[in-house]
């Protein structure tokens, strides 16, 4: 534009004006154009009205706080979930239970179209909350202190406490102190968490959705590693609950079909009686060479096991049996030794028994042929002589194997149920109903006394 | 992730069941011995036992 030229006619243009802090004259950046109702200055720490051109202070707090440090610095941009936001204010708060104070921070995002979002975080836990767009139905006669229905999910009340700012900076769209309380309710429903929160009597309802410490680093693009979280959250979704019925269902389906299983074998099993023999074992016979063999018998079908069953009416003595099933052609053999031994008393606890007349043993996987055992019997000295019964049977079922399943089966779904109910205590201990208040029963003892 | 973990092993351990069944497992402890001479029909005496020599409870309480 040249010198000379005159001013065209019409309204003056807008004009820019730099915003500084009547306090302390350190620049004001207004990120959220004119929706911030506060803004603090980040030097002075001076709570300024920002819908006063002059920015008069409304409040002013100590820097004692000057050690509040926010993990996602005010300016910060990043994109959450799919939409882009901005950090443009930040807010410490906490509560005091049993003398114990529990600090949170809370960021507010801003997005010009679709507005302001807030982040929380706790001990490393996260939260992306919003406020509610419908009013939630309260239910107090839920069994735990009361419920809230949201969009149709239930949501059981978790805490109610007395928040009180400590720290702002940034802008805000209302009204903040520091030094403002607030009741805050929190009902849970895993991820999710609504809350409600009331300021003189003003209540506004949130709903919020847990998120991990590394989605933010990753929306905000931090640098470094988000801080690692701390214990159970309130709303902090369980690794396993969400599979334990399903984890108890396929086990109930599984012991059904390990049933079947059992009772399919059992009757294909042709549990076949290929020698029944009675021996007496002499001592004075015995002297010279105790072992024989028995008649050679045939195990014929596929590889399978062979039971080998032993009778002895032994009373308060032992026969034992160095038996070897050996396969005639192959020159293969199984060498196992088998004690029969029974005995029985009185003493000043009772009667007592000891051991059994029967004993049985299964021989896996012999594969068909012609086999004959060799048998070595020795027994108790005082015993001059005893008869004893041995049955061979081809091809049994073998019970302990399903046992073993069943319980293999059972042991992870006990697990998981266990890993769900203690992150589930761990949850619920620091609400307003921990699952069991041991000083409350010991109370409740001595009130009854 | 538990789930299809737990019915992947669910199904390895029913079909480990089923094949022990079929091939004839057992949970019984046997000493398996390969080339018995053939002698030992004739002369049972000749083949001596891993167990003998086993030392006998002799019971009571």
């Amino acid at each position: 534009m040249s010198a000379g030229t005159p001013p065209l006619p019409g309204p003056p243009k807008p004009q820019v004006k730099a915003l500084n802090c009547p306090k302390c004259g350190a620049a004001i950046t207004l990120r959220c154009f004119g929706q911030a109702e506060t803004v603090v200055c980040g030097s002075c720490r001076c709570i300024l009205d920002a819908k006063d051109p002059n920015l008069a202070i409304l409040q002013q707090f100590e820097i004692k706080t000057s050690d509040v440090k926010p993990f996602i610095p005010l300016g910060t941009r990043g994109k959450l979930r799919g939409t882009d936001y901005e950090v443009i204010g930040f807010q410490r708060r906490h509560i005091t239970v049993e003398g114990i104070t529990y600090s949170w921070h809370e960021y507010l995002l801003f997005n010009p179209y679709k507005g302001f979002r807030y982040l929380t975080e706790y001990n490393g836990h996260w939260n992306d909350i919003s406020i509610c767009k419908q009013l939630p139905m309260l239910d107090s006669g839920f069994s735990t202190g009361g419920a809230a229905n949201y969009l149709g999910e239930v949501y059981r009340h978790f805490q109610t406490s007395d928040a009180n700012t400590d720290f702002v900076l940034g802008e805000f769209p209302w009204q903040v102190r520091v030094g403002e309380h607030a009741v805050v309710t929190d009902y849970v429903h895993p991820p999710r968490v609504l809350s409600s929160e009331k300021l003189d009597k003003e209540v506004t309802w949130s709903i919020g959705e847990y998120m991990y410490g590394r989605e933010i680093w990753d929306s905000f693009k931090l640098p470094g590693s988000p801080p690692e979280a701390i214990g159970v959250y309130e709303n902090q979704p369980s690794p396993v609950t969400t599979n334990v019925t399903s984890v108890w269902l396929a086990f109930a389906a599984f012991a059904i079909f390990l049933l079947a299983l059992m009772a399919g074998f059992d009757l294909r099993a042709k549990k076949e009686p290929v020698l029944h023999e009675t021996y007496t074992y002499n001592r004075a016979d015995a002297k010279n060479e105790p072992s024989f063999v028995s008649d050679v018998f045939e195990l014929s079908g596929r590889t399978s096991n062979v039971e080998v069953k032993t009778y002895a009416p032994v009373s308060n003595h032992w026969i034992y049996l160095n038996y070897a099933l050996i396969n005639q052609d192959t020159g293969q053999a199984w060498d196992f030794g088998r004690e029969v031994s029974y005995y029985y008393g009185y003493d000043s606890d009772g009667s007592w028994t000891e051991g059994k007349q029967n004993d049985s043993v299964v021989i896996p996987s012999v594969p068909p042929g012609h086999y004959y055992l060799r048998i070595e019997p020795e027994a108790d000295p005082s015993l001059p002589n005893i008869s004893y019964t041995v049955d061979v049977i081809h091809d049994v079922p073998v019970f302990g194997i399903y046992a073993i399943a069943f319980v293999a089966l059972l042991v992870p779904a006990l697990l998981i149920s266990l890993r769900a109910y203690t992150f589930e205590r761990s949850r619920w201990s620091e609400s307003d109903h921990p699952p069991v208040q041991l000083s409350a029963m010991t109370g409740s003892s001595e009130d009854d006394s | 992730m538990f789930r299809k973990l737990y019915l992947l092993f669910g199904f390895l351990t029913l079909g480990t069941a089923a094949f022990g069944q079929y091939r004839g497992w057992s949970l019984d402890s046997v000493n398996e011995l390969k080339n018995v001479p053939k002698s030992v029909r004739d002369n049972p005496g000749s083949y001596r036992s891993v167990y003998s020599g086993y030392h006998h409870y002799t019971g009571g309480k």
